[in-house]
C-alpha cells in the first residue's frame, strides 16, 4: 500500500525564525537567511515595514497579487497547449532584495559583458580580425546557424548592435554572481518585470516605501531615447521617428509581453503581414495607407525576419527588410544577426576574448563553460561529460538538453559518441547549486533555486544604462536548477534596495527635453489588419448576441408551460433559429405541430460543437476575434475573454437547464463587452470600425428576419410579431405604448422606424451612414470621386432610411418591400467593400 | 538544370593519371562565348509585386574573363541594387512594383576562358593532412562546417566516400575517385528530384541532376573532414556529331570544388560529366551549397500557381549578333537605363 504523502509541518508565522519554520537552512546559499538561519541585513527593512508575516496574511497577499495580474491581463502562452491557451502570469507575493552595494557591483559586470559582446558582434559582422589573429577558432563563427551571412557588412545606425542586452544571472554556493547565458537576439521579460513591479509595488505598498526600492521608470524612458535615436530619419510630421514593434503574433509565447511593451514604449504593435518594403524602405499598411516605418523593435527572431533573404519559409517576416536595412532606410534593433552572441560558444570564449578586446578580467565570470570545437576544452568536457549540463553549443542548433549526471551509462556514451561526430555542435556547463529564494506554495513558504534575467541597453553617452531590478524566475523543483516558466515555475520582483539616493517619483506621463527625438508609433490609424480584426469582432459579437436572444426566447418557452401562447411562438422561433444557420432546415421547416419535439431536438443541434452554424462555433469565432485585437480592446475584455471560454467550454453538451443558465451569462458578458467598448474606447478610427460591424450585423440580420418572417405580407400573426419584437428587445416598449395586444402597424413602428430605439432598423442605417461618413479617406480609390462605390452603398443606404422614415405615413407595403429587398443587397455589398476596400488595399491600389 | 553532356572527343579526361598530364598548348588557347541565360515565370493569377534576389553575374575566377552585355527584366523593375555577398560573388536585389501575369529575366554575357594547366593531383598532400590542417586556414574553414542543404554530421555520405580515401592517398586523387564513383553510381534523371530534395535521399535514389551529385560530392567531402564548396554556372554543349546546335539546350550546371592545399587551392570537379573543367564550364559564383548562389530566387505578393520556363545558349563569339540575341522585351528607355547601370557596376575579371 502506498504511504500517505507526508505532511510538511505547519508553518505558525512566518519569517520569525527561519529554522523553526523548516525554512531550509544547509550548504546552499540562501538569498534571505544566512547559513545560521539569520535573516540577512537587508532583509530587516522589509519585514519591520511589512508587520508579521502570517499564512493568513500571506494568502491575502497573494490572492490581491494575482487578482490584479488577472485584471491587468498578465499572461503567457504555453506552447505545451494545443489550443496556445494563455495562462494567468506566475508571480510570487515575496519580491527578492539586492542591497544596492552589491547590485552595483554585479551592475559593472553587466556593463563589460554588454559592451564586450557589442565590441565581439561588431567584429565578426566586419573585419573579423578576432578570427584572422586566432582569438577564436573559425568554427565559432561558421558552424553557427545564428551568424547570418547576409547580415556580413551590414552598417548599423550609430554603430550600435545591442540596444537591449540581457543576461542570465544564478550565485553559487560561494555567493559569486554567474553568467549563465546571454540574451541578445530579442531579449525578453524587461515588460513583465515592469508589470510586476506594478502589481507589487501597490499589494506591498509599505514595505515598498520603507525599502527605498530603486524605480525602473528612468531604464525604460533610457530605451526609448535610443530607439528614437537609431531612427535613420524621423518620418513623422511631428518631427518623432515612427517605430513598430515586429510580434509573431497573438500565439506567440509572450505576446502579452510585446503589447504590453509596445504600449509602454509608445511604438505601433504589428506583425510581419502588416508592413510590405517599397522603394528599399518599410511601410506600414494602415487605414489611410502606406505610413513609412523608421525604427522596428523586432521579437521575431532574427533568421524568420526577411523569407526573401533569410528563412525562405518563414510567413513571420516582411520581404525585403534586409534590403531596406541595407539601404539605411531602417533601423531594425536589435541588429538583425545579433543572436548569435547568445551561443554556448561564445560564452565559453568570452574571458579570452574580454582580455584581447578590453584587456579586462570579467567582473562576472561565467558558470564554467565547455565547448567541443576547442580542443582543449573538448578534452575537459568529454572527460567530464558525467557531471555536465550538455546542450547544443549554437543557439539555433535544435537539440536535447542532457543533464550528465542523470544520465545512465549507454546514454552517456551515446552523447560522448554524438560529440566526438561533430565536437563543434556541442557545450556543456558545469551546473551550479543556485542560491535560493522563498517560494510561496500552498499555504507554505520553500527555498527555491532561483535565476535572475538582468537588463542593460544602450544610452545616449555611448554607453549602458542596467535596468535597478529584473525577471526573477524560480524553480517550483527544489532539485533541479533549470528554471522554465513553460515548466510551472514562478517569477518574482527583483528589488534593489537601501539605496542612498532618494527613489525618484514615478511619473506617468514622461516628457522629453526640448529637441529630443522619441519614438512615436504611426499616426493615429491602426493597421488594417486590426481594423479588419475590429470589425469581425463587432459583426460577430452581433450575432453571437442575435443567437442568444433567439434561444433564451426558446429554453424559456419550453420551461415555462404557464406563458401564454408560449407553444404558438414555438414555430416562428424555429423558422428564425434556422434561418440564423443555428439549425438544420429540416428541423426549423418542421409543422406547427411538431415544433416543441423540434424545439427540443433543436436546443441539442445547437450546443453540439461539430455544428458549424452552432453556438460553440460562434462563441469560438467571437473569442478568436478578440483576442487577436485584445490590446486594442479596452483592458476589461480581458475578463470578458476568460469568462467567454469559460462559457465556451461548458456549452458542449449542455441540458436544457444548464443551457439556460449559460445563455443568461452569455448575455451579460455580450452586453458588458458592449459597455466597455461604449465607456472605454477611444472615438477612432478603430471603434468606427467595430461599430460599423455590429450595425452592418444587426441591419443585415434584422432585414433578413423581416423578410423571413413575412411582416409586409398579412401572413405574419401575433405570434411571429411577438417573437420579432423580443428579439429587437422592443416588448416592453411596445407594451408601454400599446398596453393591448399586437397590432401589426404599431409593431413595425417600432421595429423599423423609430429612430429612438437602438435595434430599430432606421436606428442602424442612420449609424452605419454617420460612421462610413467618418472613414478615413478610401486608400484604395484615391480621392473621393462621385464613382466612390462606398459612397454609392451610403447613398443607397441612406435613401432607404428615407423611405422608411416616409412609410410612417404611407403605410405602403410595396414600398416597404421594395426597400427591403434593396437593402438585403447594399447592405452586405457594403461589408465587402469595406473588406476590399480598407483591409487588403495594398494588393486592390497595386492592382 | 544541366543535361549531361554527350560524350566529347575533344576533352578527353579518363581518369586521374591522364587528367595530371598537363594539356596540349593548343588546347590552351583562350574560347570567347557568347551566354544568353533567359528565366521566365508565368503565373494563372495576377502577381502584385516580385522581389528577387539575382546570383546572374559572373565573379571573378582565375582563367575566366567575363562581363555581363545586357540585363533586360519584363516588367521594368523599380529598384535594382547590386552588390557583393560575403563570399565576393555580384549579387542583385530587384524590385518589381508593376502588376504583371509574366516575368522574365535575360542576362548575356560576354565570357573568355583561357584553359588552365590542370594541376597535378597526385603532387596534392595526403587527405588527412588537408583533414587536420584545413579547421586553421581562414579562407577553407567556412566550407568544412554545416550549410543549410548539408548539415553535418553524415556518416552515410562520410561511408559513401570511404572507399575513395585510403589512408595516405593524395586529396586531389582521392577527389578525382570519389567524382568519377557518383559519375557511375548515380543516373541522371531530371524527374527523379526537385531543387528541394535533400541530398540523403539523392544519396539513396542513386539518381538526379547535376546540383544534387555536387551536393552528394561536396557533402560526402565535407563529411570527411575536407573543405567543399559549390559552384553555380553554364556549360557549353556540343551536338552529336553532323548535326545543328540546339538553341537554349545548353544548361544551368552545378558542380563541385575541393580545397586542395595551399599550393593547389581550389580544384574544380564536375561529377555529373566526370571531368575537371577546362573550356566549356563558364562560372557564375560559388557558395557552401545551392542556397548560397541559387541563380534567381524571390518572394511575390499575390499569383498562384506557376510555369517555370529557363533557356541557356553558349555560343562560340561570333562578331555579328546572334539570331537568339533578338530581345524579347521592347526596349523602354527605363529599361535601357537599367541596362547601362548595370553593365557599369558589372566587372570585367580575368
Amino acid at each position: 500500500m502506498a504511504e500517505p504523502p507526508k505532511q510538511p509541518p505547519e508553518q505558525p508565522s512566518l519569517f520569525s525564525d527561519a529554522g523553526d519554520l523548516g525554512y531550509g537552512t544547509g550548504p546552499i546559499f540562501d538569498e534571505m537567511v544566512t547559513g545560521t538561519g539569520q535573516l540577512r541585513p537587508h532583509w530587516q527593512q522589509f519585514f519591520a515595514a511589512h508587520g508579521p508575516f502570517t499564512p493568513e496574511q500571506m494568502a491575502v497577499k497573494w490572492a490581491a497579487a494575482r487578482q490584479r495580474l488577472f485584471l491587468n491581463g498578465v499572461t503567457f502562452n504555453s506552447y505545451r497547449d494545443p489550443q496556445g491557451t494563455e495562462r494567468p502570469w506566475p508571480l510570487d507575493p515575496v519580491p527578492l532584495l539586492i542591497s544596492s552595494v552589491e547590485w552595483r557591483a554585479i551592475s559593472a559586470g553587466l556593463v563589460q559583458r554588454a559592451r564586450l559582446t557589442e565590441q565581439v558582434l561588431a567584429d565578426f559582422y566586419g573585419p573579423q580580425t578576432l578570427l584572422a589573429d586566432g582569438t577564436v577558432p573559425p568554427s565559432l563563427l561558421y558552424a553557427d546557424p545564428g551568424y547570418l551571412r547576409a547580415c556580413q557588412g551590414l552598417d548599423v545606425p550609430g554603430g550600435r548592435r545591442l540596444l537591449l542586452f540581457a543576461a542570465d544571472l544564478v550565485r553559487d554556493g560561494d555567493g559569486q554572481w554567474r553568467v549563465l547565458t546571454c540574451r541578445t537576439e530579442a531579449p525578453t521579460g524587461a515588460g513583465y518585470a515592469l508589470e510586476n513591479r506594478a502589481v507589487l509595488s501597490q499589494t506591498l505598498a509599505d514595505p515598498f516605501r520603507a525599502c527605498n526600492v530603486e524605480r525602473l521608470t528612468s531604464f525604460f524612458e533610457t530605451l526609448r531615447a535610443s530607439l528614437a535615436r537609431s531612427a535613420p530619419q524621423c518620418s513623422g510630421v511631428d518631427g518623432h521617428p515612427r517605430a513598430v514593434l515586429l510580434t509573431p503574433g497573438p500565439f506567440n509565447e509572450a505576446y502579452f509581453e510585446h503589447a504590453y511593451l509596445a504600449r509602454h514604449l509608445r511604438m505601433t504593435l504589428a506583425e510581419g503581414a502588416d508592413m510590405v518594403v517599397r522603394d528599399q524602405a518599410v511601410y506600414l499598411k494602415t487605414l489611410a495607407g502606406l505610413e513609412r516605418v523608421d525604427v522596428i523593435l523586432h521579437r521575431v527572431d532574427d533568421a524568420f525576419c526577411d523569407p526573401l533573404e533569410l528563412r525562405v519559409d518563414s510567413a513571420l517576416g516582411v520581404p525585403g527588410l534586409l534590403q531596406a536595412v541595407r539601404a539605411g532606410s531602417v533601423a531594425v534593433v536589435n541588429a538583425l544577426g545579433s543572436g548569435m552572441a547568445e551561443s554556448m560558444a561564445l560564452l565559453s570564449h568570452m574571458p579570452a576574448l574580454s582580455q584581447r578586446l578590453l584587456g579586462e578580467e570579467l567582473l562576472l565570470p561565467n558558470v564554467q563553460t565547455y565547448w567541443g570545437g576547442d580542443p582543449a576544452q573538448r578534452e575537459i568536457l568529454l572527460s567530464q561529460l558525467d557531471q555536465m549540463v550538455v546542450r547544443p553549443a549554437f543557439s539555433s542548433l535544435a537539440g536535447q538538453v542532457a543533464n550528465g549526471p542523470d544520465l545512465e551509462e549507454d546514454a552517456r556514451d551515446d552523447l560522448a559518441a554524438r560529440i566526438r561526430a561533430r565536437p563543434q555542435n556541442w557545450a556543456g556547463q558545469v551546473p551550479v547549486a543556485p542560491s535560493t529564494a522563498p517560494l510561496w506554495r500552498d499555504g507554505r513558504v520553500e527555498p527555491r533555486p532561483l535565476v535572475v534575467r538582468a537588463f542593460v541597453c544602450a544610452n545616449g553617452e555611448g554607453g549602458w544604462t542596467v535596468m535597478p531590478g529584473g525577471l526573477v524566475r524560480i524553480s517550483a523543483d527544489s532539485r533541479h536548477a533549470a528554471v522554465s516558466l513553460q515548466e510551472g515555475g514562478g517569477s518574482k520582483d527583483l528589488w534593489i534596495v537601501g539605496s542612498e539616493r532618494p527613489g525618484t517619483v514615478r511619473r506617468l506621463i514622461t516628457t522629453p527635453p526640448d529637441g529630443a527625438r522619441e519614438p512615436s508609433p504611426v499616426p493615429g490609424n491602426l493597421p488594417s489588419r486590426a481594423a479588419d480584426h475590429l470589425f469581425w469582432v463587432g459583426r460577430y459579437a452581433e450575432r453571437a448576441a442575435a443567437a442568444v436572444r433567439l434561444l433564451r426566447g426558446a429554453t424559456l418557452r419550453l420551461s415555462d408551460d404557464s406563458r401564454p401562447s408560449a407553444r404558438e411562438e414555438l414555430s416562428p422561433l424555429l423558422r428564425l433559429m434556422g434561418r440564423a444557420t443555428l439549425i438544420p432546415q429540416e428541423i426549423a421547416q418542421l409543422p406547427d405541430s411538431d415544433a416543441l419535439r423540434g424545439m427540443r431536438q433543436a436546443l441539442e443541434i445547437v450546443v453540439d460543437p461539430a455544428n458549424p452554424g452552432g453556438l460553440v462555433a460562434a462563441t469560438a469565432r467571437l473569442r478568436r476575434a478578440m483576442g487577436s485585437v485584445r490590446d486594442r480592446l479596452p483592458s476589461d475584455t480581458r475578463q470578458v475573454l476568460s469568462r467567454l471560454d469559460a462559457i465556451g467550454g461548458a456549452l458542449v453538451k449542455a441540458d436544457r437547464p444548464a443551457l439556460a443558465l449559460l445563455l443568461d451569462d452569455f448575455s451579460q458578458v455580450l452586453a458588458a463587452q458592449t459597455g466597455l467598448e461604449l465607456d472605454s474606447m477611444p472615438r477612432g478610427a478603430g471603434w468606427r470600425f467595430l461599430v460599423l460591424g455590429r450595425r452592418l450585423e444587426r441591419s443585415i440580420d434584422s432585414v433578413e428576419r423581416l423578410q423571413a418572417a413575412g411582416v409586409v405580407s398579412e401572413r405574419a400573426d401575433a405570434a411571429t410579431l411577438e417573437v420579432l419584437l423580443e428579439l429587437a428587445e422592443a416588448g416592453p416598449a411596445y407594451r408601454e405604448r400599446f398596453p393591448v395586444g399586437v397590432q401589426r402597424e404599431a409593431a413595425l413602428s417600432l421595429l423599423l422606424t423609430d429612430p429612438e430605439h437602438p435595434h430599430s432598423l432606421l436606428f442602424q442605417l442612420d449609424t452605419v451612414r454617420r460612421q462610413v461618413g467618418r472613414l478615413p479617406a478610401l486608400p484604395a480609390f484615391g480621392s473621393a470621386t462621385d464613382t466612390d462605390p462606398l459612397a454609392r452603398l451610403a447613398d443607397q443606404v441612406a435613401q432607404a432610411s428615407y423611405r422608411l422614415q416616409d412609410l410612417a405615413l404611407t403605410r405602403d407595403m410595396g414600398l416597404l418591400s421594395a426597400t427591403l429587398f434593396q437593402l438585403g443587397w447594399s447592405l452586405p455589398a457594403m461589408s465587402n467593400l469595406l473588406s476590399q476596400a480598407y483591409f487588403s488595399h495594398v494588393h486592390a491600389r497595386a492592382a | 538544370m544541366s543535361m549531361p553532356v554527350p560524350p566529347e572527343p575533344s576533352f578527353p579526361v579518363s581518369g586521374p593519371e591522364s587528367a595530371s598530364v598537363p594539356g596540349t598548348s593548343a588546347s590552351r588557347a583562350p574560347v570567347r562565348y557568347r551566354c544568353r541565360h533567359t528565366t521566365r515565370y508565368s503565373y494563372t493569377v495576377q502577381v502584385v509585386s516580385s522581389q528577387l534576389i539575382a546570383h546572374l553575374a559572373p565573379r571573378a575566377v582565375p582563367g575566366q574573363r567575363a562581363r555581363v552585355l545586357d540585363m533586360v527584366i519584363d516588367p521594368a523593375p523599380a529598384v535594382i541594387a547590386e552588390r557583393r555577398d560575403w563570399l565576393g560573388n555580384p549579387v542583385a536585389y530587384i524590385a518589381i512594383d508593376t502588376p504583371h501575369l509574366d516575368l522574365s529575366v535575360t542576362v548575356e554575357l560576354d565570357v573568355t576562358l583561357t584553359p588552365q594547366r590542370p594541376p597535378d593531383l597526385e603532387a596534392t598532400p595526403a587527405w588527412e593532412r588537408i583533414v587536420a590542417t584545413a579547421p586553421a586556414v581562414l579562407a577553407v574553414a567556412e566550407f568544412l562546417e554545416s550549410s543549410p542543404r548539408l548539415p553535418l554530421p553524415s556518416p552515410d555520405l562520410a561511408a559513401f566516400a570511404a572507399s575513395c580515401f585510403p589512408a595516405g592517398r593524395p586529396v586531389g586523387a582521392g577527389a578525382f575517385d570519389l567524382m568519377a564513383r557518383i559519375h557511375a553510381d548515380f543516373a541522371f534523371d531530371s524527374n527523379a528530384t526537385s531543387v528541394t530534395t535533400p541530398v540523403l535521399e539523392v544519396l539513396s535514389l542513386k539518381r538526379g541532376v547535376c546540383q544534387d551529385f555536387a551536393h552528394v560530392m561536396i557533402g560526402a567531402l565535407r563529411a570527411l573532414g575536407l573543405p567543399a564548396r559549390y559552384v553555380s554556372g553554364y556549360l557549353r554543349t556540343l551536338p552529336p556529331p553532323g548535326q545543328p546546335r540546339l538553341q537554349g539546350a545548353d544548361a544551368s550546371h552545378a558542380w563541385a570544388q575541393v580545397w586542395c592545399g595551399p599550393a593547389a587551392g581550389w580544384v574544380d570537379m564536375d561529377p555529373t560529366n566526370d571531368t575537371l573543367i577546362d573550356r566549356n564550364h563558364i562560372t557564375l559564383a560559388y557558395g557552401r551549397d545551392y542556397e548560397d548562389v541559387c541563380p534567381l530566387s524571390g518572394v511575390i505578393l499575390g499569383g498562384d500557381a506557376h510555369a517555370l520556363y529557363v533557356s541557356v545558349d553558349v555560343e562560340e563569339w561570333d562578331d555579328s549578333p546572334p539570331p537568339c540575341a533578338r530581345r524579347e522585351a521592347p526596349e523602354t528607355e527605363a529599361t535601357q537605363s537599367q541596362q547601362d547601370d548595370w553593365q557599369g557596376q558589372s566587372q570585367t575579371c580575368g
